[in-house]
């Protein structure tokens, strides 16, 4: 048996351990373990009088971090999965979503997603309503509670090509992954853990999971102070713990060079892109206390891979080893596995590859594929290589992989590459198309002109995978998950100012 | 030389237009940077680096707090706040 079979006992057992510690702050607002726990549970009550029984979906669309968090312990005492969504979605990304999961109750304050909400018969409930349900009478226990085998949770999740799906993780998936990550992280008991991303992020998400594992607390950035006040919210929050994606990296050691004070952080993990060695290398250097912590991971099994603190210095390239108890490995396009130093698809085995696709029997089918139909393995459609202590370096999505002049290219490393031109500040490649005239169009931030980046590039990689053209931008256009955002990118490089 | 509010609106346009890459014209003190113009924290950092130059403005990343970036008129008063500071000095 777990240690905790659920969500919420992991909530409680860590509750009834710190009962008055803070669990969790945003700019305005706090809550402690034990009161996030009582809240949650009496939340659970008014899900139930709402009509929610086991195995339904509670659909949570709210900036304040601490409703969010009330609402998923509250849906995980009723059994219910619960989906953070994150405000912006809303119209017809946010039907998507509620036809896609037929919710039986939203959580939510603003208008617009009450209205849809209630156009599709769903249920609305206010954070107010949530966060100050009344006490349920003395002794009422919910009846019919979850087993660690239910679904919890349902994070959505865009692909290239289709409509978002979701992926669905069982209770004990998510506290698998959750503990294994914090068997490499080690948040302490005492770490202010920053959170730039909000919950409606896997990776927001699970920071709480993890700050409630070690008894810590978890501080919720809004998106209004992780821009320029970034540093000063640092400090104001004392936070020593920082959980970085590179935008907010790269904003940060702008920031930091020209502070006097430096935040007090220890820790520095990066996920969702490669993180630029000079970002590191400056972050390093203004903050001497800080160790950085490089990770690999997709929302199918939440993290793959983690490296060890500052292991980047010894292995610059790589994202670290299989998480433990798992295992990473790359196989050929026919699903043979291959040997250390072969570039192939990654795959992932372990408890915490999740459930799968909720009710995408097929697309569930190709990427949680079961290996003599039976044992599940992802297939991450992500590509590169495993060395032989284990290892993992990465080279690209498949849909970051193209040819050209006959060869295979990755989008990933050509950026790398760039990045590494002296004057170079950050770089993106759009594959050959119909819009980019079937080469490679190559986009750099720089003072340089982009002849001159392509020569410095020579040397850095194989003359072969260097664009023919590079077009210097003012900025590179980015997506809320704070990656490369091409559509924009490709409309930006052929404003005729550009051309 | 001592700037005006309406020296900075100039500036902001001009910044804007560089890093939304689109025309940015008629600002008003209650236009919203995060609600109506669509910044996120990236493109707000960029504005500010373009301040900088433009304007000679020299932040201090530490005095630097989420309520100056609210609104065209609150992160006027503080540019000018800050462009005084520094004229003091």
């Amino acid at each position: 048996m777990p240690q905790h079979p659920t969500l919420h006992s992991l909530l409680d057992e860590t509750a009834a351990a710190h009962q008055d510690r803070c669990a969790m702050s945003t700019a305005s607002d706090s809550i402690t373990y034990k009161n996030l726990a009582q809240a949650s549970r009496h939340a659970a009550h008014l899900l139930r009088a709402h009509g929610v029984q086991r195995g339904d979906r509670v659909v949570i669309s709210s900036p304040d971090a601490i409703t969010v968090a009330v609402a998923v312990h509250a849906a995980s005492r009723a059994g219910a999965m619960f989906s953070v969504l994150h405000e912006d979605v809303r119209d017809s990304p946010l039907q998507h979503v509620l036809q896609d999961c037929e919710p039986a109750v939203i959580v939510t304050d603003d208008p617009g997603v009450s209205a849809t909400a209630q156009a599709h018969d769903v249920q609305v409930l206010t954070s107010q309503e949530l966060r100050h349900a009344p006490a349920p009478r003395e002794g009422s226990h919910l009846p019919n509670p979850p087993l660690g085998v239910d679904g919890a949770c349902l994070i959505y999740t865009s692909g290239t090509t289709s409509l978002p799906k979701a992926v669905v993780s069982t209770h004990q998936q998510v506290l698998f992954a959750a503990q294994a990550i914090q068997d490499c992280l080690a948040y302490r008991a005492d770490d202010i853990v920053y959170s730039p991303l909000p919950l409606s992020f896997d990776y927001g998400l699970y920071q709480m999971f993890l700050t409630f594992l070690a008894g810590a607390q978890l501080r919720v950035g809004h998106v209004a102070e992780v821009g320029p006040p970034l540093l000063r919210a640092l400090q104001d929050s004392k936070a020593t713990v920082l959980a970085a994606v590179p935008s907010v990296s790269d904003r940060l050691a702008w920031l930091v060079r020209r502070a006097k004070n430096k935040p007090a952080l220890r820790l520095l993990t990066n996920t969702g892109a490669a993180l630029s060695e000079k970002t590191i290398a400056d972050l390093r250097e203004a903050i001497p206390t800080l160790r950085v912590q490089l990770m690999y991971g997709l929302t199918e099994c939440k993290r793959a891979t983690i490296m060890p603190p500052d292991g980047d210095l010894q292995r610059p390239g790589s994202s670290g080893k299989a998480l433990p108890g798992t295992e990473v490995f790359t196989i050929d396009d026919d699903g043979k596995r291959l040997p250390a130093g072969e570039v192939g698809q990654f795959v992932v085995r372990g408890s915490h590859v999740m459930a799968g696709y909720w009710r995408r029997p097929e697309m569930t089918a190709e990427r949680f594929h079961r290996r003599d139909g039976l044992f599940p393995e992802l297939r991450t459609g992500d590509y590169g290589w495993m060395d032989d202590e284990g290892y993992l370096y990465f080279s690209g999505r498949r849909d970051d992989l193209y040819k050209e002049r006959g060869f295979r290219v990755s989008a990933t490393e050509v950026e790398a590459a760039a990045r590494r031109v002296e004057g170079v500040d950050s770089a993106a490649v759009l594959p050959p198309g119909p819009k980019t005239g079937h080469t490679a169009v190559l986009a750099v931030v720089t003072e340089l002109d982009g002849p001159e980046v392509l020569a410095r590039m020579q040397g850095l990689i194989e003359d072969y995978k260097i664009p023919r053209r590079c077009v210097p931008v003012p900025h590179l256009p980015t997506n809320h998950n704070g990656k490369v955002d091409r559509q924009a990118l490709t409309n930006l490089i052929h404003d005729p100012a550009h051309a | 030389m001592s700037l005006n509010r309406a020296d900075v609106t100039a500036a902001m346009e001009t910044a804007l237009n560089k890093v939304l890459d689109r025309p940015v014209t008629g600002l008003s003190g209650q236009t919203r940077l995060f609600d109506d113009l669509h910044l996120d924290s990236t493109t707000m950092l960029e504005m500010l680096m373009e301040l900088e130059d433009s304007l000679g403005l020299e932040v201090d990343p530490e005095e630097l707090e989420a309520d100056d970036f609210e609104t065209v008129d609150t992160f006027t008063d503080f540019a000018l706040a800050q462009l005084e500071t520094r004229n003091a000095a």
